[in-house]
């Protein structure tokens, strides 16, 4: 085996069923197409599984992904991508987390882990220089994420490894079920915990002493050096400072921070569950993930009373919106407590917040009544209403049970035009961004660009370009310029700018370092010209700015090609009647989603995908070297 | 004029855990991505506000304890200068560091402790936080004496009244 410089060099193959372990080298040719992470997981996921399989059956895969670019010194490259065939989505999904896994994988010698089948009891799956192995984790089933770390990290007398675990959630196959890293980073949206709860996979802990090799040594300190020096100049700035909660005031201001369910985007108790109010009372430091210069982590507890919290990490703004704003609910020690709960219990706070707004909502339009929630009285902006629904859904219990599936199925077992007012993307909720207040590049990303469903970060937050007017340093590769109004649908270069932005976007999963690294201007970010330097020294393939946008479109268009043969196509492109409709209050009162076919078929046009069916055209993926994939699509035409 | 001695101390409410200081030392010494190698080493403890880089303190206590004579002092920058032709890879500096910042280096077999890279640390450097810095004597006393007293503080109770 030749040294790939870059990568850690091989795969670790677990299959849960027969037991067996084996390592696999990293495919060099696989690599220079794909590079890594979510692009090279989604071409394992389209080699291997098959089409229309239950995401939970044994059959399913689960990818930890890291790139070439995690752990290195690179800055904010702490990731890890889980990527498998959602539960909550049945499309492509892939979810990201912090913290130290990732780096640890690749220290510990692989890049990939590919775990198949399903253990006949709990077990959990230990990687050390020593070896490999699966363990008992009987004792471990039923154990909180936080619980359960304590113990495997005391049992394997390492504190200083790296624990990806499932709590209750996953167990309990809680469809938006997450993958918790070091206790409180989530990978927390598609519900990767179900898929690896399904496989009575409890935890993960991984560390390793082996390093990583650069092509050009010297060379790739320098580029590291210096693009450490430019995002370290964001050290101080507002994520830096009040963590992602500090955009929620200016959020408010604008407009744009989604509120009762997604009905407007004004919240007058805003100010309570601002970042600054969590800074002031409730924040005990900052905490950042590996090798990040920004640290936007926030280490929080409430330090008493009936909402009272260990430290713990947590009340990010999607949380805090979807649990608080979106429930009416301004009180920001039931927030911490919520966000406390849902990270040890395994459960991602953008779709548990998100189902719970629904179910009030629904209560109040009489489709559910006090026999569903088990005697329960649902109403707006009460602490103790959406504490009780969460825990409701973490047991299962009551009305729980039918909100443990998502809204999308929840809205179809209640009928009487719930769907309306079920606020989700292709079954994945909605997150903390609205089509109407924010942007309208969001409508498209919702509707059609991201390849799981509503959200709002992956490939990219596309309101960088119309909403922030911040260019990534993506001019000069063709980002039209200046960008319109945020509010203006068609006409606009929209789909040519999306395209530009979500190939520069796909290239963080793919290259293995957080998406904040790449969304701030040119001066401090991770621009393609960083990237480049970095990968051609790292690896010592000649990788330029195009050479990796060609990547990040290829990534991104499997995606997509997964998706269609699970049978997505233009009718599944739309948005929740919810978040077309006109807001109803606060700046942007009155703002609607009035032509998302105009804006779709602008699209289509621009990523070359079949206006009729939504597929990726024949020439497309033979320009993009997906002859195979373009074979087996084109076969029998979607 | 004689110029102070500069000694490195961290300031470890500022450290927020990324490690980057592990990255750039094992870098600056090895030219390879790997923490495993760094003479910095961050501990984080998850159920406490504490992430603090712990280094050698430059003690000297390894050179008078190594059986091999492989320790000494660099008399310009006060560190601990390890001999690699004499290191035997035994120990024993390891047993009696009081901070856990000695460890051998599971490749060479040798000691791996902070050199402060000749007088110009590449962590100070690179530390986002400004969690580790390389000052004048003096100044690190007075950092020094702040470490010292923080052992006898109290833990928080939730019921204080300002419980931050």
């Amino acid at each position: 085996m030749t040294l790939l410089h870059g990568y850690a060099g091989k795969i670790l193959r677990v299959n849960l069923t027969t037991r067996k372990i084996v390592d696999e080298p990293i495919d060099e040719a696989l690599a220079k197409k794909f590079i890594g992470g979510t692009g090279y997981a989604a071409k394992i996921l389209w080699d291997v599984l098959p089409k229309k399989i239950d995401p939970l059956a044994p059959e399913n895969l689960l990818i930890a992904a890291t790139g070439p670019l995690t752990g290195t010194l690179t800055p904010c490259s702490g990731s890890v991508e889980f990527c498998f065939k959602s539960p909550l989505t049945n499309i492509f999904g892939e979810s990201r987390a912090g913290g130290t896994f990732g780096p640890k994988l690749r220290f510990a010698g692989y890049d990939f882990l590919v775990i198949e089948g399903r253990a006949d009891k709990p077990v959990y799956l230990s990687i050390f220089d020593e070896g490999v192995e699966l363990k008992d984790a009987s004792h471990l089933w039923g154990k909180t994420v936080h619980e359960a770390t304590d113990i495997i990290l005391e049992d394997e007398g390492n504190p200083n490894a790296s624990v990806a675990c499932i709590g209750p959630g996953g167990e309990r196959l809680i469809k938006f079920a997450n993958i918790m890293v070091d206790y409180d980073r989530a990978a927390g949206r598609c519900g990767g915990g179900a898929v690896m709860g399904s496989k009575n996979l409890k935890a993960i802990v991984v560390d390793g002493d082996r390093g990583i090799s650069a092509a050009d040594p010297e060379k790739f300190y320098e580029a590291a050096v210096e693009a450490l020096e430019a995002v370290k100049k964001r050290h101080g700035e507002r994520l830096s400072r009040l963590g992602t909660l500090g955009g929620l005031r200016s959020y408010n201001e604008a407009g744009a921070l989604p509120t009762k369910n997604f009905q407007t985007c004004y919240f007058e108790n805003a100010e309570k569950v601002s970042g600054e109010e969590l800074a002031r009372k409730y924040l005990l430091k900052r905490r950042a993930c590996f090798g990040c210069p920004i640290g936007c982590g926030r280490y929080v507890w409430v330090p008493a009373g009936q909402h009272q919290t260990p430290p713990h990490e947590g009340a990010e703004y999607e949380t805090v919106d979807l649990i608080a704003v979106q429930t009416l609910m301004g009180d920001l020690e039931a927030l911490v407590k919520a966000s406390y709960i849902c990270n040890t219990y395994g459960i991602d706070t953008i779709s548990a917040g998100n189902s719970i707004a629904f179910a009030i909502e629904a209560y109040e339009r009489g489709l559910i009544t006090k026999e569903d929630t088990g005697g329960l009285e649902l109403r707006w902006g009460d602490p103790d209403v959406v504490l009780a629904l969460l825990e409701k859904i973490i047991e299962r219990k009551d009305l729980g049970d039918l909100l443990a599936e998502g809204v999308r199925r929840a809205a179809e077992k209640i009928g009487g035009g719930a769907e309306e007012f079920a606020c989700h993307g292709k079954g994945l909720e909605v997150p903390a961004h609205d089509t109407r207040g924010t942007t309208k590049s969001l409508a498209i990303q919702y509707a059609v660009g991201n390849p799981r469903g509503a959200c709002h970060i992956e490939p990219i937050w596309p309101g960088m370009w119309d909403y922030s007017e911040t260019d990534m340093g993506l001019r000069e590769f063709g980002l039209p310029w200046p960008p319109p109004s945020r509010f203006k649908e068609i006409g606009v270069k929209r789909g040519t700018a999306y395209k530009i932005l979500v190939s520069f976007g796909e290239l963080a999963g793919v290259l293995g370092v957080c998406r904040f690294s790449f969304q701030s201007s040119e001066k401090k970010n991770l621009n393609l010209k960083r990237l480049s330097n970095l990968m051609s020294a790292l690896t010592g393939w000649n990788l330029t700015p195009i050479d990796l946008l060609k990547i990040g479109e290829r990534a991104y268009t499997l995606k997509r090609c997964f998706n269609v043969r699970e049978g997505i196509t233009r009718k599944d492109d739309t948005l929740p009647k919810r978040l077309m409709a006109p807001l109803t209050s606060g700046p942007t009162k009155g703002v609607k989603v009035e032509n998302l076919d105009g804006m779709l078929d602008e699209f289509y046009d621009a990523f070359e995908w079949d206006k009729k069916t939504g597929a990726p055209k024949k020439e497309l993926l033979l320009r993009l070297e997906l002859s195979d994939v373009a074979e087996k699509l084109w076969k029998n035409p979607p | 004029m004689i110029s102070m001695p500069k000694v490195l101390v961290a300031v470890p409410e500022k450290c927020t855990g990324c490690r980057i200081c592990e990255l750039a030392c094992a870098y600056h010494h090895f030219k390879v991505i790997n923490p495993s190698k760094s003479r910095v080493r961050v501990v984080r403890i998850h159920h406490e506000p504490a992430d603090a880089p712990v280094f050698c303190t430059q003690c000297g206590l390894c050179i008078g304890a190594c059986p091999f004579n492989a320790l000494k002092r660099d008399l310009k920058t006060g560190a601990v200068i390890v001999d690699e032709g004499k290191c035997t890879g035994c120990g024993v500096c390891v047993q009696v560091c009081p901070y856990g910042a000695a460890v051998i280096d599971r490749d060479s077999r040798k000691l791996l402790i902070c050199d402060l890279c000749g007088g110009d640390p590449e962590c100070v450097k690179h530390c986002p936080e400004g969690a580790l810095i390389y000052v004048d004597a003096e100044e690190a006393a007075a950092y020094k004496r702040l470490l010292v007293a923080k052992l006898h503080s109290k833990p928080l109770s939730p019921y204080s009244p300002d419980s931050r």
